[in-house]
């Protein structure tokens, strides 16, 4: 999952918004993908797009925050830039609520634009690198056994190794060894980073 | 006149001769037979008492001392009182001279004597009833004649009698009280010199001339006529050929002053502008407000071509500043500028014109191109609306004439109405719009929606002002409607089609077509 495709997903009802800021990005040199509207991105769409989403509010038929609504139950993490008239300013902010990561007025400076596009990309990729580690945190956490496991959640509740064999009723050398294979495993050294390792994932874990 | 002919229901009789023996036989035959018989024994007393009870016959004995019966006949009917009694002679004489002089006198009758009762009572009754028919007769010519003037005295129109020469003949009070002169210095007056101060060659096109020349009747109106005081007023007036089989007497001239009638004429068209001026007001203040409510969707329309300006412009500038011009790329994009910047100000103008303030008043229109354009407008205001407006019209339909301003704003109104109608559905059928000719002078157009539809009863209502079905309307866009479309000779209405929604239909006169074409019965 590395070196990740970063395309702008621009959503316009609007032909010739849609075509003037299709050249405009690919001018600056970004990869650039036209939809006419919010029911044709939503049939296109995959968990595996990656970069943001420049979405027109005000749209015929299913609107910015209809389609806003509809990717968060797909539990879609590309960033949202909406794009806004001058009168939208109370529906801008509700998007926001709803996890849009900006929004910009029409008619907008280039500048301007361009700054929230690179800040959506970025967020993106940080998401999705982050994304990639909680997914190898998750692997390796699902690699150990469940005697390893438990352990495990011991040694993070701060318990210490006699503590546990007393527990489990086993030799505090079986608890050493057991302690060694998890710290292998998952591939540290260190009992803090094991710590936020796991705490990173936790979210992800119990919505499991 | 009525009374004296009752009065004279009994028929009254004269009997005059010298000679008592005759009269004794003469009342005796007619005594007993219904009629009041009167005495004279000489000529004197016979004209008094035919002076005094204008008897209807009068049995008159021709030989007698002093007047004889010629003499007494002819002052009979030199008497206007007694010259219609019917006088029949009395004489021995029996040749036909005494008859022949007794009729050129006037004598209606002659009897021999000796006389025979029946003979006597026979030719009494036959000219007693003559002459009472006759007294019937004139009594009611009479009472015609006074109608006819009492009808002439009242009537308040002005008359007057004029000969081919245009000589005032007859004159009514109506005609003195209008003119301000008395009917008797009115008549002998020429009228057109009186009443026209015209002369000489100017006479033959004078109003009534036609009339009076060729026989031609005349009816105009806002005529100045002159009083013989020099003073002038309106007037309209009749003239009518005076025509005895074919020949022409001259013309009868029916007028009156028409100065009040012109001066409330002038009141109720000052009354109908201010009415016009303050629905032209009205409307123009019911446009501001639609404007209003579409004012988010109208900046959102502006923003789109200027978003795609900046956007394009940018990507220009970005291609002037590479090492290689791509002029046919560069060439495009500034077309394509060009285009959106035509784009926003056909918006605008769309917006300025109709705000425009006073409507500008009747054209000849193009329907398809009017609705068109309203389609466009519509759209502006169109969000969530999926299935958008849809309009059809035959391209052959006739121009309309209408204030385009006006008819946009009701189209407008009821395009916005369906689509809201239909977005309370949450329904994907498009609104339909259509014109068709209707009849030969009309053209209807129709709004069609698939909405929520019309609540029972709301035919009565609904063009009403301040009635509304809306949560937050104020009742006014339909009266407004109504208001405008009735301004332009159309009619409004609805229809509930049986699939649901609702069809809203209003009328246009086609261009050129008769007046009232296209009113509701």
């Amino acid at each position: 999952m590395t070196d990740i495709q970063q395309t702008v997903y621009v959503v316009e009802d609007d032909e010739a918004v849609r075509d003037s800021l299709e050249l405009l990005l690919k001018s600056d040199g970004k990869p650039v993908k036209t939809y006419e509207n919010a029911t044709a991105f939503l049939g296109d769409y995959s968990e595996k797009m990656a970069g943001c989403i420049v979405l027109d509010i005000r749209m015929p038929g299913m609107d910015g925050m209809e389609l806003q609504k509809k990717l968060n139950e797909k539990h879609s993490i590309l960033p949202i830039i909406f794009v806004t008239g001058h009168g939208d300013v109370p529906m801008a902010v509700d998007a926001m609520k709803e996890g849009a990561v900006d929004f910009i007025q029409k008619p907008y400076r280039e500048e301007a634009l361009l700054e929230k596009i690179e800040a959506a990309l970025e967020q993106d990729l940080e998401q999705r690198k982050s994304l990639d580690e909680k997914q190898e945190i998750i692997k390796r956490i699902k690699s150990l056994t469940p005697r390893e496991h438990e352990i495990m959640d011991r040694m993070i509740a701060g318990q210490a190794n006699k503590v546990i064999a007393i527990e489990l009723e086993i030799s505090q050398r079986t608890v050493e060894i057991h302690r060694s294979r998890v710290m292998h495993k998952m591939g540290t050294h260190s009992l803090a980073h094991l710590v936020r390792m796991v705490l990173s994932v936790k979210d992800l874990i119990d919505a499991r | 006149m009525t009374a004296v002919v009752s009065e004279t229901e009994e028929t009254t009789v004269l009997l005059v001769d010298d000679n008592p023996q005759n009269l004794k036989v003469l009342y005796e035959t007619l005594k007993d037979k219904g009629y009041r018989l009167l005495i004279a024994n000489d000529g004197e007393k016979a004209l008094d008492l035919a002076h005094r009870h204008q008897p209807e016959v009068i049995l008159l004995d021709i030989m007698m001392p002093e007047l004889d019966g010629y003499q007494v006949c002819q002052r009979l009917k030199a008497d206007p009182v007694t010259s219609d009694s019917a006088v029949v002679f009395l004489s021995a004489l029996d040749d036909v001279q005494a008859k022949v002089k007794g009729f050129s006198l006037g004598g209606a009758d002659y009897i021999s004597k000796p006389f025979q009762a029946q003979e006597v009572i026979a030719r009494v009754k036959t000219h007693a009833r003559v002459i009472r028919l006759e007294r019937e007769l004139q009594a009611r010519n009479r009472q015609l004649e006074n109608d006819q003037a009492r009808i002439l005295n009242a009537i308040s129109e002005g008359i007057y009698g004029l000969d081919a020469g245009g000589n005032i003949v007859f004159a009514n009070p109506a005609a003195a009280l209008i003119m301000r002169s008395p009917v008797e210095e009115l008549i002998g007056r020429n009228f057109f010199k009186l009443h026209m101060a015209a002369s000489g060659d100017e006479f033959a096109l004078l109003p009534v001339q036609a009339t009076c020349q060729q026989g031609v009747a005349e009816n105009q109106r806002d005529i100045a006529l002159l009083r013989a005081d020099g003073s002038s007023f309106p007037a309209e007036y009749r003239s009518t050929p005076k025509l005895e089989g074919d020949t022409l007497h001259g013309a009868v001239v029916v007028f009156q002053d028409i100065t009040t009638e012109l001066e409330n004429e002038q009141e109720l068209d000052a009354a109908r502008e201010l009415v016009q001026e303050q629905r032209d007001q009205l409307a123009h203040a019911s446009r501001l407000s639609t404007m209003g409510e579409m004012a988010a969707g109208f900046a959102h329309e502006v923003n789109q071509p200027l978003t795609a300006i900046t956007n394009y412009a940018r990507v220009a500038k970005r291609m002037t500043a590479k090492d290689t011009l791509d002029r046919e790329l560069l060439q495009e994009t500034l077309d394509k500028i060009e285009a959106q910047s035509h784009r926003a100000s056909e918006i605008i103008r769309r917006i300025r014109r109709f705000m425009k303030k006073p409507a500008t008043g009747k054209e000849v229109l193009s329907v398809p191109a009017l609705l068109e354009d309203t389609r466009q407008f519509a759209e502006v205001d169109m969000r969530n609306n999926e299935g958008g407006i849809e309009v059809t019209v035959d391209d052959s339909l006739p121009e309309v004439l209408a204030d385009p301003i006006q008819v946009q704003q009701v189209a407008l109104n009821l395009i916005r109405n369906a689509l809201e109608s239909t977005r309370g559905t949450g329904s994907s059928v498009p609104v339909e719009v259509s014109a068709a000719l209707c009849g030969s002078g009309c053209v209807r157009i129709e709004v069609r929606d698939h909405g929520t539809g019309l609540p029972e009863g709301a035919e009565d209502k609904l063009f009403l002002p301040f009635y509304t079905t809306k949560q937050d309307g104020m009742g006014i866009g339909l009266s407004m409607c109504r208001s405008l479309i009735q301004a332009q000779g159309g009619d409004i209405g609805f229809e509930r089609p049986e699939d649901g929604g609702a069809r809203f239909y209003f009328t246009l006169p086609v261009a050129g077509a008769v007046a009232n074409a296209c009113r509701a019965d």
